[in-house]
């Protein structure tokens, strides 16, 4: 006898929880997100039969226009911006469930008419009374709406739905703003339905380094101070601030990156074993991670992390202008487009393990990977002269080019003894031709399906943010540390020496 | 003999050979593989299309390809092989991605034989996956079954399915086999049962599965045992019992209720219709010939009546396998599907 409540149908279909049927609303929906990632996202989940067919999206935005041409701009856009072509009659069946609901986020008979809009989606639709509130827009704006969804009562959820908020990055600007940012969030949604995006965390490659190490018995019995000398995550792009200098100048690469992606990353690298794939087991041990983490602060800063800012140079041959230049940005402007910073874990595990992360704009490549270097062998038999073998490195790539290498020392054919690094090298793209899903098909998924495995945990979030505040701190004492690099460079020489410190150089990308 | 399925080569050299194919291929190509995958099969000319099916695959499934053409009641033995690449660009520096191929014409012993002859050529360490197109043969040889890690199959061209499920049954029951059973027909499937299972995920229409009292399907001729492996995979997930297995079958559901079950036979897509009713509503899915969408529509009293599309993959051979090679895992339901419909098979 089936469950009153469970689909029978889809269990074995796939070997992931099912998405509920439910009202998205995104507010922000005509924004750049919905546009370039949402929607696209969402339309592949439809055509591919991983929505529920009941799912119905309502765009909330400001802006006046219909619903006929609300979907009209989004066809726009997903033709251009979707991984797979458009089918048409795929796209009217999908774009059927797409409404528009026009209103200024702070009235509240914007929030009545909505809370009918998706009563009327429940009973004709199917939708089930349970919704997923996205709040694609600037953080400035969270405030308001979650207070109208409170008023309006939207956030709470009939008996046997649910009601779940989805926030986009950045999750404050300091630990402060977090924390009254989390606060606010808590006080109209409990813990369990708030879903903080961080899209890293969607893509197949960070996904893999839990597979990687807890899935092979060789990775993980070596993953230690005993056997690993250093880790270097980086995260480098080569392009600008392009038209996001009224944000950026006020954030900078750390609170843009750092405090969010590379942190994420270097705890998925650093975390101990989970007790339990569960969502909670997962995040439990990553936040121990960030708590593990030395503080940074006063001098201690100057001496562990190195600002730049690029200055006008080449990017693939072409001059581009320094970063005062461009539009927005304010001529004498201190904020960081590059960051290195040399980092320690103090737990058994990692003591005495220096990670090294860097992130930077005008990079002369872009990708992100994290380098795990280990030890030398000791210096008898065939290290015990001349310059010493080079350490093995694993390398796991994130973007571009995902995938998995390893250098290791092999003796070159002939007749003396010499030996030279080679590569062995796992590319994604080699071994599993397909595409792979876009990070936020992923996310929404999760999120329609109640699974906060690849989603912030408000504590993770408020450890990431202590641990910057700490060197924000100091950066605001003084600003004659800002270095300055040209674009189209790797960084300037105080990164380098920062790295030298350690007898270790920043890897070649 | 017009087809060659690449360089000649002595079976005691294949290696060597493969080893010298690559030094003469330059630098520019890597080569990369996930799986064996070795394809046997009975009829001649098999090499040819097989060739052209890895060729189809390799370029989204890096592997070593083992294609075996086999004459097992040949009265004489003999043994010949190939050897040759599949390459596809990669990347924007004029690289390519090679997967190897190695194909034998086996006859009499040799064909009786593939554990020594061909399963010594197998890249190690990587699993085996052994598609078998042709009849499989009692007695099940152990030995052979021990090496193969997936077993492919297609069960839509069977002429004897319950003899066939059964002495599958006998395969995947060996103690010293780990084999995880892909019937290529149950992957074919899949999109449907998706599609199915997507109408029923609205609490509108969730209810409506215990109270179903008919099940029709349209199938292409040759898929019937498609429409069968559908129909045992409802009354296993609905909890039916077969009660009737004769020409017009009646299941029974846990509350006690009777539902009729119906195939037609009709040219087009191998699943184009099905439709399940209740007393208050009635449930379809539908694919048009030649459409690459299916329709599944929910309507009755008190459901609104809702329409959806889904993509229907090409039902190619190439499309299947590179699904069930992507999916891995067992199929926990295929088995059980089998079983709920048994008395239908023959």
């Amino acid at each position: 006898m089936p469950s009153p409540t469970i689909n029978p149908l889809r269990e074995g279909i796939a070997n992931r929880l099912s998405p509920e049927p439910c009202t998205l609303v995104i507010f922000g929906a005509t924004g750049d997100l919905t546009h370039r990632k949402l929607i696209p996202a969402l339309y592949n989940l439809a055509a591919e039969g991983a929505l529920p067919p009941a799912v119905t999206i309502i765009g909330f935005a400001r802006r006046e226009k219909t619903s006929e041409q609300f979907r009209k701009e989004l066809e726009e856009a997903t033709r251009k911006f979707s991984r797979t072509p458009i089918n048409e009659e795929l796209w009217a069946s999908f774009a059927s469930s797409i409404h528009y609901h026009q209103s200024p986020f702070d009235d509240a008979e914007g929030y009545r008419t909505l809370a009918a809009e998706m009563e009327k989606a429940d009973r004709e639709r199917g939708t089930g009374g349970n919704r997923l509130y996205y709040l694609a827009v600037a953080p400035d704006q969270f405030p308001v709406i979650l207070d109208h969804l409170r008023k309006s009562g939207l956030n709470t959820a009939t008996p046997g739905s649910w009601a779940r908020v989805i926030v986009e990055k950045p999750f404050g600007k300091d630990l402060a703003s977090a924390q009254k940012l989390n606060g606010l969030v808590s006080e109209v949604f409990p813990e369990r339905d708030t879903y903080r995006i961080d899209h890293y965390l969607g893509k197949e490659t960070a996904q893999n380094i839990m597979v990687m190490r807890f899935a092979n018995s060789i990775f993980e019995s070596i993953w230690d101070n005993n056997h690993i000398a250093h880790v270097q995550i980086t995260a480098a792009e080569p392009l600008g601030v392009e038209g996001r200098a009224g944000y950026y100048d006020t954030s900078g690469a750390m609170r843009d990156m750092v405090q969010n992606h590379l942190l994420q990353l270097l705890t998925l690298t650093a975390m101990e074993p989970p007790t339990s794939l569960s969502a909670d087991a997962i995040r439990d041990e990553k936040v121990k991670v960030l708590r593990s983490l030395r503080p940074l602060r006063g001098d201690d800063v100057f001496n562990h992390v190195v600002r730049a800012q690029y200055s006008a140079g080449l990017i693939n041959g072409q001059p581009v202008p320094g970063y005062r230049e461009a539009d927005g940005v304010p001529k004498d402007s201190v904020t960081e487009t590059y960051v290195a910073l040399q980092v320690n874990i103090d737990n058994w595990r990692w003591a005495g393990v220096p990670f090294f992360i860097r992130t930077a704009k005008r990079m002369p490549k872009g990708g992100t990977e994290i380098a795990i270097t280990f030890k030398s062998v000791p210096r008898v038999l065939f290290n015990s002269t001349g310059e010493g073998l080079d350490e093995n490195v694993l390398v796991i790539r994130i973007q571009p080019d995902e995938g998995v290498s390893l250098r290791m020392s092999a003796k070159m054919p002939g007749s003396s003894l010499r030996i030279e690094p080679v590569k062995m090298d796992f590319h994604y793209g080699t071994s599993f031709g397909k595409a792979t899903p876009e990070a936020y098909e992923r996310l929404l998924l999760d999120a329609m399906s109640g699974d906060a495995t690849l989603f912030a945990r408000r504590d993770e979030v408020e450890e990431a943010w202590t641990f910057v505040d700490g060197i924000e701190e100091a950066w605001k004492t003084r600003s004659d540390d800002l270095a300055f690099h040209s674009a189209g460079s790797w960084g300037p020489a105080a990164a380098a020496d920062l790295a030298a410190r350690h007898g270790v150089t920043w890897r070649r990308m | 003999m017009s087809f060659l399925p690449g360089i000649a080569v002595p079976i005691g050299g294949i290696e060597r050979e493969l080893g010298r194919l690559w030094e003469e291929s330059g630098d520019s190509k890597t080569r990369a593989s996930l799986i064996n995958l070795a394809i046997y099969n009975e009829k001649e000319g098999s090499l040819q299309r097989n060739s052209a099916i890895i060729q189809g695959i390799a370029g989204e499934h890096a592997m070593r390809a083992i294609l075996i053409e086999a004459d097992p009641n040949a009265e004489g033995t003999s043994a010949d092989a190939w050897i040759t690449m599949h390459c596809y660009p990669r990347g924007s520096k004029g690289g390519a991605v090679c997967s190897e191929q190695i194909s034998f014409r086996l006859a009499g012993e040799a064909a009786r034989s593939l554990q020594s002859v061909v399963f010594s050529h197998l890249d190690s360490d990587l699993p085996l996956a052994l598609w078998w197109q042709a009849d499989f043969h009692a007695p099940i040889d152990g030995k052979l079954w021990r090496w193969v890690d997936r077993l492919l199959f297609d069960s839509r061209h069977w002429k004897k399915p319950s003899e066939q499920f059964d002495l599958i049954g006998k395969i995947s029951g060996l103690s010293e086999a780990r084999t995880i059973l892909c019937d290529l027909n149950w992957a074919r499937s899949l999109p449907v049962r998706q599609a199915l299972a997507g109408i029923f995920d609205t609490p509108g229409t969730l209810p409506e599965l215990s109270n179903l009292r008919s099940l029709a399907i349209t199938h292409a001729p040759e898929c019937r045992t498609t429409a069968l492996l559908l129909v045992g995979w409802l009354a296993d997930r609905l909890g039916w019992t077969l009660t009737d297995s004769s020409k017009n079958p009646l299941f029974q559901d846990p509350s006690g209720g009777t539902i009729a079950m119906t195939l037609t036979e009709t040219e087009g897509s191998s699943i184009s219709r099905m439709e399940l009713a209740s007393e208050k509503a009635t449930f379809s899915l539908v694919r048009e010939a030649d459409s690459d969408l299916y329709v599944t529509t929910a309507k009755g009293e008190s459901l609104a009546a809702t329409t959806r599309m889904v993509r229907a993959p090409r039902e190619e051979t190439r499309e299947i396998l590179l699904a069930e090679l992507a999916r891995g895992g067992r199929h926990p339901l295929y088995t059980k599907a089998v079983k709920a419909v048994e008395a239908l098979w023959s």
